[in-house]
């Protein structure tokens, strides 16, 4: 009986519409110089021509390189059926060259009514792979491969790689071999004498733009008028969509969320969180739906975790965080607790516990992983006596402790002594090493991370302080890496964030640059956030 | 009256069919038990039902019912409704839902927004919370509530992918060890390319039936296995960071959804640690996210009111209460544990645990609890090895003395040490806790006491700009070479017995005053059982001399407890 609401009906069709990625894709498929035509182009060339090719797919994760692939694929077998065969790895699953050629050989073997035998040896498999090509080159029939986070298949010895790019050299095969990746230098993983072989083309994946992005948001959430809803009902969704498509606030809300998240699969997962919020009673859409996924989806774990500590895992905190200020590079449990009596001698609080218990909250801490072992957990140390480090920068310990319903006086009161100690310092010590001493005093991947957590874009202090530590990775992984690649690309970073639009346009060396110069002009700088964030704006956003 | 009884068949028959614990169920049902603390159980809306009938490994045979049942599901092969929690007939409105959770009202309503209808697709979505926050029983009581198939395993009890795949693999391929497989495995599966082509073998199959079940619409099926959506739900994934394979199971779990593109499954992540800390370095499209947040004071009154017997009472304990013990943790699994001996105290002076309390009867009450409050907050996290029982027996002993409470720990290590290894301990301390330059002048046996003195003054000097510095900066015990333990050993075991004649007792002179063969491997065994009890650590050994170096991990007052339990004078011992 529920089957007839068509309120249910269209959220069941939104909601499988947003999971389906293909559906997005078509819409945006179509114009001539999508990367849809190029690839369908490439491929089709290859295989009425006959001949071999090597193409990869880059770009960012959830730009749709999968999709569009598939997409492609699948127009392809309709038009030529018989003419091809789909083979799909994936480096997740088939890193490991026995593994793959395994897969390879039972991917053929079913394609082609054999028996597959999983007894047999990598060899066996390899030679069988060899031959298969032979035939089917033979047959006029071309085999597509399609590897699925190529760079994992260039970590190892590359045999795969090899093999299947040097069967292509010779004229009997006739086959595709289409990596996919989000590295853009993946090619440049590949060995000599891998890379000798490899055709060199390359599709770039962006972004969409600006009225591309309208055209899809009106492409998923308009109903069809056809039959299969009431017209009536239909009619009225599509009018009510029209009505907040148009509105300025919801165009607000999108370019918001696609300030951080801006390739398609990060929108359609926004989208999905919206529509599950429609009203199931009215039937309709509301702005107020996007609003609460938007809010919902920024979220500061760091500070959320902050406001679940009790009172007693707070002062840990703020002893930790003294003891940093106090430049102390390593501490432990014993000298966190000293720190503790001492905030306690001379601020009398109720709240002095004894120490099993601070060891308890200590623990509670770890596993909340608000502060974290500064070694590896190798060590047969017990709690008390390994050394620790903050996991939260100043800034969110303090913005937490604002935001800290019951927070005791001492706690602000020891913050504040403390970051009046923290900008003395940073007037003595040069600005550089201030803004490469966050990096340095935590772990950099995780500090990185939470810094480009995009929850924490609307916060303008992390914003800033998000904009000078990019700026860091940028200069210390140019002196890694000699190679110059685009910032979004960097393998090191989590590159889902890195889509702005500034980073496109402007070189790494310009950055460079302009880091250089700012800080031989304005030493201090760097330590006035405000600064950063006004001066880098044009740059950063 | 007859709905108590009601609730109570229909447990009876959840025990009953408990059979073994094929996912980790001990977890989930101890937020269970807690959440409904030290209570009468008869109320029907406990969510202590919460067993997933059939499907196990029956393991557990310590009932005779359990047998029993083991017997009668074997000889049923499993279905398709075994991946359904609840009973057939039994209804779990959403009201029940709601009034089981306290405090989670908003998180449950999202969770069933992002559910959606039946047979709507889903994106993977990802529930985090701090520990004790009732992840894992709502995700399974909104299954509960919603009768629709899933597939349940915690990275817990999974704890290497192999076993993980496998059981994952198992429920879905409805396969149940028994005696007759000899407890295997439906597919031996330890790559992740197995894995995936078995899960979409045994997919396809089970949605097969999904399919075929809602097309038939017997009545009888109509209450079992809602809609054509599978859902796969893995618990603590946080553990898997921590696996040797962890940085290729984890991007394989979270871009499953992707890999097998089929839309009709469903992936749910619950984990402790939020999802910036799952940092990779390939990336993902991150799921998404639901968070639920430690229980405020109040959402903690209503647990804790939950199921009990008399609320009034109970609410008056908990307004004296509640409020210092939140100052140290939240967490209602480590206080509910430390309320329930508190509680007994509070009702000490009442003699009837029904009476219905009021203004007067409070103050009474609160005069009386006063003093146990403070003392209390310090036991909160207090591991007792005894039944509780035991405990207040001994706690009544020893009324008036304050020392009661907490040094048990230390009391039971007086009766069980020998004291050559109270001896061994204590030096290990001193090895750890000095710097080994001051040995000489701190146990020279021929130097008088003044002489002592002057000498470690000298010393002092040049050692404190060096080992001040590393040492205080850490409070770190230092490490020693296990020779240096033994040098000690033998200064303070014969400065012992030369000053504590009284001390001397026939059976620990007898290890320590004989012949050096004797002791050495004496004391040697001891040393490796200190070491086992984990009391001294063995550190990284030394590239030069090659010995492994140990270090002592007790603390400074359990050392004073020891010494002063054989009389020994530490405090002239330890540098400062």
């Amino acid at each position: 009986m529920a089957r007839e609401n068509p309120a249910e009906k269209a959220l069941g069709l939104l909601r499988s519409r947003l999971c389906d990625p293909n559906f997005a894709f078509k819409a945006l498929s179509h114009s001539d110089d999508s990367n849809y035509s190029k690839l369908k182009f490439l491929v089709s060339s290859s295989i009425t021509e006959a001949c071999n090719n090597s193409i990869l797919l880059l770009g960012p994760r959830g730009s749709g390189k999968i999709a569009v692939l598939e997409l492609v694929l699948s127009d392809l077998l309709q038009e030529y059926p018989d003419m091809i065969s789909v083979i799909r790895l994936s480096g997740l699953l088939h890193s490991s060259d026995n593994c793959a050629f395994k897969e390879i050989a039972r991917q053929l073997c079913m394609e082609h009514q054999l028996v597959f035998s999983r007894m047999a040896s990598f060899d066996d498999n390899s030679q069988f792979m060899i031959a298969m090509l032979r035939e089917c080159g033979l047959a006029h029939k071309t085999i597509i491969f399609v590897l699925d986070e190529f760079d994992l298949f260039a970590l190892g010895k590359q045999k795969l790689l090899y093999s299947l790019l040097d069967a292509m050299q010779s004229v009997t095969s006739q086959a595709v071999v289409i990596g996919v990746s989000c590295r853009l230098d993946a090619d440049m993983l590949l060995d000599k004498r891998v890379r000798s072989r490899f055709s060199h083309r390359k599709l770039l994946f962006l972004p969409p733009a600006n009225d591309d992005i309208q055209r899809l948001l009106e492409h998923i959430l308009s109903l069809p008028t056809d039959s299969s809803f009431p017209p009536d009902y239909a009619v009225a969704f599509n009018a009510k969509l029209q009505n907040i498509l148009a509105d300025d606030r919801f165009k607000e809300i999108i370019s918001t969320y696609l300030n951080f998240d801006s390739t398609v699969k990060h929108l359609l997962r926004y989208l999905f969180r919206a529509v599950s919020y429609m009203d199931l009673e009215s039937g309709m859409l509301s702005l107020e739906n996007f609003k609460a996924a938007l809010s919902n989806i920024q979220r500061h774990p760091k500070l959320e975790c902050i406001k679940d500590c009790s009172i007693l895992e707070l002062y840990i905190l703020v002893c930790m965080k003294r003891l940093e200020v106090k430049e102390q590079n390593s501490y432990n449990f014993n000298s966190v607790m000293k720190e503790y009596k001492s905030i306690h001698d001379s601020v009398k609080t109720s709240d002095y516990f004894a120490r099993n218990v601070c060891l308890r909250a200590f623990e509670h801490l770890l596993q909340r992983e608000l502060i974290g072992y500064t070694d590896n957990r190798g060590q047969n140390h017990s709690v008390e006596f390994s050394p620790v480090k903050l996991l939260v920068s100043f800034h969110e310990l303090h913005q937490g402790l604002k935001s800290y319903g019951s927070c005791p006086k001492s706690n602000v009161l020891g913050l504040s002594l403390g970051s009046g100690l923290e900008y003395r310092e940073a007037t003595a010590t040069s600005a550089s090493t201030l803004c490469l001493s966050k990096p340095k005093t935590q772990n950099p991947s995780l500090s990185f991370h939470y810094l480009l957590n995009p929850s924490s874009l609307n916060d303008p202090l992390r914003q800033s302080f998000k904009s000078f530590t990019c700026l860091c990775l940028t200069l210390s992984c140019s002196q890694s890496t000699p190679s110059l690649s685009p910032l979004w690309f960097l393998p090191q970073l989590p590159f889902n964030y890195f889509t702005s639009q500034a980073t496109k346009t402007l070189s790494e060396i310009h950055f460079r640059y302009l880091i250089f110069d700012t800080i031989e002009e304005k030493p201090l700088a760097f330590c006035n956030t405000e600064w950063v964030s006004d001066h880098f704006q044009a740059v950063i956003y | 009256m007859e709905e108590k009884d009601e609730g109570a068949k229909i447990k009876d028959q959840g025990r009953d069919q408990q059979r073994g614990n094929h996912q980790e169920k001990t977890k989930h049902e101890l937020v269970h038990i807690i959440a409904s603390t030290n209570s009468d159980m008869g109320k029907e809306e406990s969510p202590k039902t919460t067993r997933r009938t059939t499907r196990s490994s029956a393991a557990a045979t310590s009932s005779k019912n359990v047998v029993e049942e083991t017997y009668v599901s074997s000889s049923q092969p499993p279905t398709l409704s075994d991946l359904v929690l609840g009973e057939e007939r039994e209804s779990f409105s959403l009201d029940d839902l709601l009034s089981s959770f306290p405090g989670r009202r908003n998180q449950i309503q999202e969770l069933l927004q992002l559910l959606g209808p039946r047979n709507s697709p889903m994106l993977p979505i990802f529930v985090y919370g701090g520990i004790s926050t009732g992840k894992t029983s709502m995700v399974l009581e909104t299954f509960r509530h919603l009768k629709r198939p899933f597939v349940y395993s915690s990275c817990l009890s999974c704890y290497n992918p192999r076993i993980l795949f496998e059981s994952v693999l198992n429920q879905l391929f409805l396969h149940r060890k028994n005696a007759v497989n000899g407890y295997s495995s439906a597919k031996r599966c330890e790559s992740p390319s197995d894995f995936v082509n078995f899960l979409r073998e045994a997919l396809v199959s089970i949605l097969g039936n999904l399919e075929g079940n809602s097309g038939k619409l017997s009545s009888k099926r109509s209450g079992k296995a809602n809609g054509n959506m599978i859902y796969l739900i893995f618990d603590n994934l946080e553990r898997v960071r921590g696996w040797e394979k962890g940085s290729t199971i984890l991007p394989l779990l979270f871009n499953l959804y992707d890999i097998l593109k089929m839309p009709e499954v469903t992936l749910i992540f619950i984990s402790n640690a939020s999802p910036d800390t799952y940092y990779s370095s390939m990336g993902y499209v991150e799921p998404i996210s639901i968070y639920l947040p430690d229980y405020t004071q109040d959402d903690l009154q209503q647990i804790f009111l939950r199921n009990q017997a008399n609320k009034k009472l109970y609410a008056s304990f908990l307004s004296v209460v509640l409020r210092p013990f939140c100052r140290i943790t939240r967490r209602v699994d480590e206080l509910s544990p430390a309320f329930s001996l508190l509680f007994t105290k509070y009702c000490e002076p009442v003699t009837n645990l029904g009476v219905v309390p009021n203004k007067e009867l409070n103050q009474r009450l609160f005069h009386y609890f006063r003093p146990h409050v403070a003392p209390s907050l310090n036991e909160i996290f207090k591991v007792s090895s005894h039944p509780s029982t035991e405990v207040e027996v001994r706690e009544t002993k020893g009324k008036g003395s304050t020392r009661k409470f907490g040094d048990c720990e230390v009391d039971q290590l007086d009766f069980h040490m020998p004291t050559s290894a109270k001896y061994l301990l204590i030096s290990a301390f001193l090895a750890s806790r000095n710097p080994a330059t001051l040995d000489a002048s701190l146990f020279d046996s021929t130097g008088g006491s003044n002489s002592r003195k002057r000498r470690r003054k000298a010393s002092e000097k040049s050692v404190e700009q060096k080992e001040t510095a590393e040492q205080e900066l850490l409070l770190n015990p230092g490490t020693f070479p296990m020779e240096r333990l033994l040098a000690i050993f033998q200064c303070i075991t014969s400065i012992g017995e030369g000053s504590l004649d009284e001390e001397e007792e026939g059976y620990d002179g007898l290890g320590i005053r004989n012949g050096n063969g004797g002791l050495m491997s004496d004391v040697l065994l001891q040393l490796s059982s200190l070491c086992s009890a984990n009391f001294i650590v063995t550190g990284g050994s030394c590239p030069l001399e090659g010995s492994t170096r140990y270090r002592s991990t007790v603390s400074e007052d359990m050392v004073l407890k020891v010494a002063r339990s054989i009389k020994f004078p530490l405090s002239k011992y330890i540098y400062r």
